[in-house]
Formats: C-alpha cells, structure tokens, sequence
C-alpha cells in the first residue's frame, strides 16, 4: 500500500493568499428543510437568497453575480434566478455540475469574482426538492460508457459504494469500526437536537445506530445523510464593503479546490489541499475553533477531520468515542447536525453554519431564548470561536473564515 | 434467452481492447513502451512521461482485496443480487497502478477481508461481453481457461 507523504503546515514554502482577509461573507439565509417543501425549488431559492440578500442590508438588485452548482441536475440555474429577482446586471455567473465536492469552490469562486473587481455583491445558493422530486437511481441495462464502464457494470450505483471503500481500507488499516461511527452519527444528532431548522431532532442512540439496517457496508442507514427538500444562500462581497453593512462580516481566509488525487486508499483529497489552504491563512490546524465537514456518510466526515489535521492519522475513531467533536469537546465539528440530521443541502448548509456560530451574536436558531447560555439541552453555539473550517465532499474544496 | 437486464460496459477506442481481453480471458494493461511501467485505465498515452507508444500487456489473474463495500439496499437491476459485493482488487505484478472494481464471488459477505487473496473468473454475461469477477483464490473448480500465474 501507498503511504501518505508527510506534509509540514504552514512551511514557509507556501505564502499566504493575496486575497486573504479581502472578501467576507456579509448575508446568510435558508428555507425551510423538510421532506416534502409543497412548493417549486425556485421559490425555495428565492426564499433562501432574499432572506441573505437582506440580512446583509442589500436590495436584490444590490446582486450583480450569482454562482450555485448540482450533481444531479435539480436547480434553476444562475440567470433564471436573476431574472426571476428581476436584477438589472449579472456581471458574473457560475453553474457547476461539480456536486457536493464544490460547496466550499462556490464561495471560494465568489470570492474570486469580488476580488478581481468584477462583482460587488455575489449570490451564492444551493436549492433542491432532493426529497420529494428526487428521481430513481438509474441502474436498468444499457451501455455505460467513460469511467463508469467499469464499475457499473458490477451494481456500483451510489455514492456509498464508492466512498464506502475509504472506510473499509481505513478500518482495516486503523482498526477503525461501525461502533465509532455510531459515536459520531450520536454526537452529531445531539447538535441538531439545539437546531430549530434540523430535520432530524429526536435523540439517537448507540443502539439505534447498531440496529439499523445495512445501506452498503460499512454504512447503515443511520450512517448515511437525509434526502432534503430545502435551500441556503449567502452573500459574498469585500471585506471593505462588509464592515458598512447590517451584520457583522464574517471573513474569508483561504481556500482550496481541485479533486484529484486521492493519496492514498483510506485519504482523501482533503490532505492534498490542507497544507495549502492553512498556509494561504497563515494559520494551521492548531487554530481551528469548530469545523463544518462534509458528512454524505459518518466515516467521511471522520476521515476529512483526519485529512483536515484536526486529529492524527488513523485516530478519529477513539477521537469521535470521547465526543471531541462535541460543542464542548477539541474540535467542535458539524455543530448544526451536518447532512446526517440537520439536511442535506449538499454543504453549503455547512457554510451558513460556520457564518451563524463566527457572527458577535452566534447563531438564531438553536432553544436559548436571550443570550446563549452554553446549556447543552437548549444552546448549541461554541463559546468563543475566532477560526472555522469547512469543507466540502472529499475535501475537494474547502475554507477557512474568521470573526470579524 | 432472456435479455440481459443489467448494465454493460459501451467501449471506447482506447478501452475496447480490455473488453476484447476479457473475452479471450485474459486482463490486459497498458505498458508504456518508453518507461515500462503499467497504467490503468487504459488512456492514450503514459501519466508519467506522457509518450504515446504503448504495447498492451497480459496481467495476472490474481490480486489483493485493497477495500471493499457491500450492496444491501437494492437497486432496479440489481434487487434480485442483493447482498453483494463490490471490491476494489490490487492486481499481482502490477506495481499497484492496476487496481480493478469488480464483484466478489464464492464467499459471504462478513466474511470477506481488506488482504484477502482472490483470483479472476470469466462470466459471459452476452455473447459480446465477459466481465471479470474474482474469488477467494484456490476455490474449487479453478478456472484453468486462462493462463496461471
């Protein structure tokens, strides 16, 4: 087996980015998550981007750029959204059929777009009825050419069976087991029990977990994320402009994108990027307050936690069993519930969470009334947070932001 | 003969020369003709120094189980399959640059192993198309149609 090159943080090699600190996320806004919306997903759209359009203290005609992305194609794209918002200019679109590896890469291209002084204001939204219009995974007979001509033939049809292979390599390699995802798929539930948006707040079990019924192995169902009907949105815009706004901005790092390659077979690309995204920030792992990682399975937010240096190789596992990841633990990570219970709005809802917990006033929408009081039956914001990382499917994209 | 219901590999011209492999029951690779070494799967030209001449090689019929996944939830074609395996196999002598998804055949699901040792089987799925599939090595009824390694 191929072993994973060492990789020195923040070495000197790597400057930090120009764009560093320049642009900032200044508007945040989401639908409601449910199973079944009643309603078209522009509207959800809508819904999402006028509620970040005026949280920042923007109009919509403030907007002159719109950026969302897909797998399967279940979206309006950026200029039906732009006329449906009747803007007068879109000088910077982006449509990317690029799936849940490119949540992170749509803030980052607003990002780009802001700070090359092409857009002022950039809308950046993630829409589906992913629940109730999602289509059946199509596995009839037929020819499947290009990559697939090589897997499908054997019934690879989903997500799991391919990323599930991560995990088997990891547990074999680590001694990794379904035990210590139960911990996690736990602790993540217990964080969407204090959010008032999470589709799934009843309380999980170790033993719910251990009997639920296998999807593909190593994944039960209670290892995998929720279908969802829902949408986010955010604003990008520079960090000048930001500081006049409504809200406190929240700013942008450093940030990351690419696929390829996944070192090695129990890593993902996360560890390819992570060396470069910290030392764009002049930080490194150590400095990271809470993180939002891509969890489409519990094993692939364990393994981006790895790749990300928030824990050492091999050593998630005991890491999840003593609840590190908690709201009081090391590493706070998916503090909203992530894809697994909170809705699967394919990361850009990790985004928005990051956003909320790095805002003065920390997040709306957990039970505490006034204040946040840091009781862990009603209150689900991290105490003082300056960094957050968040990243997308197999660290292919990924951002690092900072409290004003 | 009922029609085969399930997906089927369409080739390319770069990949139709494997599936042309797998009928004649043999693995084939790529061997890059200036630096020697085995490349999967099959492109036009070398990742490494980017030449184009190639000759195409005969693999082993054995291999490594490097990780594996499986299939519980049944989908369209496969519900009948179910539960099945899918692993992804380190090729013997290929330096690991050839590593092929393929079924896991002739042992049960908790049984199977990341190191497990299997072997190559040819399964007409058509007249047209043979997909590879491995099993534990040394099971009974060793396929001796294609050459041992």
């Amino acid at each position: 087996m191929r072993c994973q090159p060492t990789r020195a943080y923040a070495s000197g090699l790597m400057p930090e980015l120009p764009i560093k600190d320049k642009t900032a996320i200044a508007g945040i806004g989401w639908s409601t998550f449910s199973r079944n919306s009643g309603t078209t997903v522009m509207n959800l759209a809508a819904r999402a981007s006028l509620m970040a359009i005026d949280d920042a203290g923007l109009k919509p005609t403030d907007i002159d750029g719109i950026v969302t992305y897909f797998w399967r194609p279940d979206t309006p794209g950026p200029r039906e959204l732009s006329a449906a918002l009747a803007l007068e200019r879109c000088n910077y679109e982006l449509f990317a059929q690029l799936g849940g590896g490119w949540a992170c890469a749509a803030v980052m291209s607003a990002a780009m777009a802001v700070h090359a002084g092409v857009c002022k204001n950039v809308l950046v939204f993630r829409a589906m009825n992913g629940r109730s219009e999602r289509r059946p995974t199509r596995a009839s007979g037929g020819e499947t050419g290009g990559a697939a001509q090589f897997t499908a033939p054997y019934g690879v049809m989903h997500a799991a069976a391919s990323f599930g292979n991560y995990a088997t390599a990891h547990m074999a390699r680590f001694g990794t087991t379904t035990l210590d995802f139960a911990h996690l798929a736990v602790t993540q539930r217990k964080h969407a029990s204090l959010n008032k948006k999470a589709m799934m707040r009843e309380p999980m079990s170790i033993a719910d977990h251990q009997n639920s019924r296998w999807v593909v192995y190593p994944f039960r169902l209670l290892d995998c994320c929720l279908d969802s009907d829902g949408a986010v949105a955010l604003v990008v815009t520079s960090a000048e402009r930001a500081r006049d706004m409504r809200q406190a901005p929240v700013y942008i790092m450093s940030a990351m994108g690419g696929s390829e390659p996944f070192p090695d077979p129990w890593t993902t690309y996360g560890a390819i990027a992570a060396p470069q995204l910290y030392a764009g920030a002049g930080i490194t792992p150590e400095d990271v307050d809470l993180a939002e990682l891509y969890d489409p399975f519990t094993f692939m937010c364990m393994v981006h936690m790895e790749d990300f240096g928030l824990v050492p190789k091999g050593e998630v596992g005991s890491w999840a069993r003593a609840g590190k990841n908690g709201l009081d633990g090391k590493v706070p990570v998916n503090t909203h519930g992530g894809l697994l219970s909170e809705a699967y709005i394919q990361g850009l809802n990790h985004v928005v969470e990051a956003v909320q917990q790095l805002r003065p006033s920390g997040v709306v929408d957990d039970l505490c009334d006034g204040p946040h009081t840091y009781d862990r039956t009603r209150c689900r914001q991290v105490r003082d947070p300056h960094i957050a990382l968040c990243c997308a499917e197999g660290g292919q994209s990924s951002l690092l932001l900072r409290r004003a | 003969m009922t029609e085969y219901a399930r997906p089927l590999p369409l080739p390319d011209l770069d990949t139709q020369p494997y599936w042309d492999g797998t009928q004649a029951r043999e693995l084939r690779a790529q061997r890059c003709s200036s630096c020697a070494r085995l490349r999967w799967p099959p492109q036009g030209f070398c990742p490494h120094c980017y030449l184009w001449e190639f000759s195409w090689s005969q693999l082993s019929h054995t291999g490594t189980i490097q990780s594996y996944v499986v299939v519980h939830q049944a989908i369209a074609a496969f519900a009948d399959a179910v539960p099945y395996t899918v692993a992804r196999i380190i090729i013997d002598n290929t330096e690991e640059a050839v590593i092929l998804t393929s079924s896991l055949i002739g042992v049960p699901w908790d049984e199977v192993k990341v190191g497990m040792r299997v072997e190559a089987v040819f399964d007409d799925v058509t007249p047209q198309v043979t997909l590879p599939r491995f099993r534990p090595s040394g099971s009974a009824a060793v396929d001796s149609d294609g050459p041992q390694y």
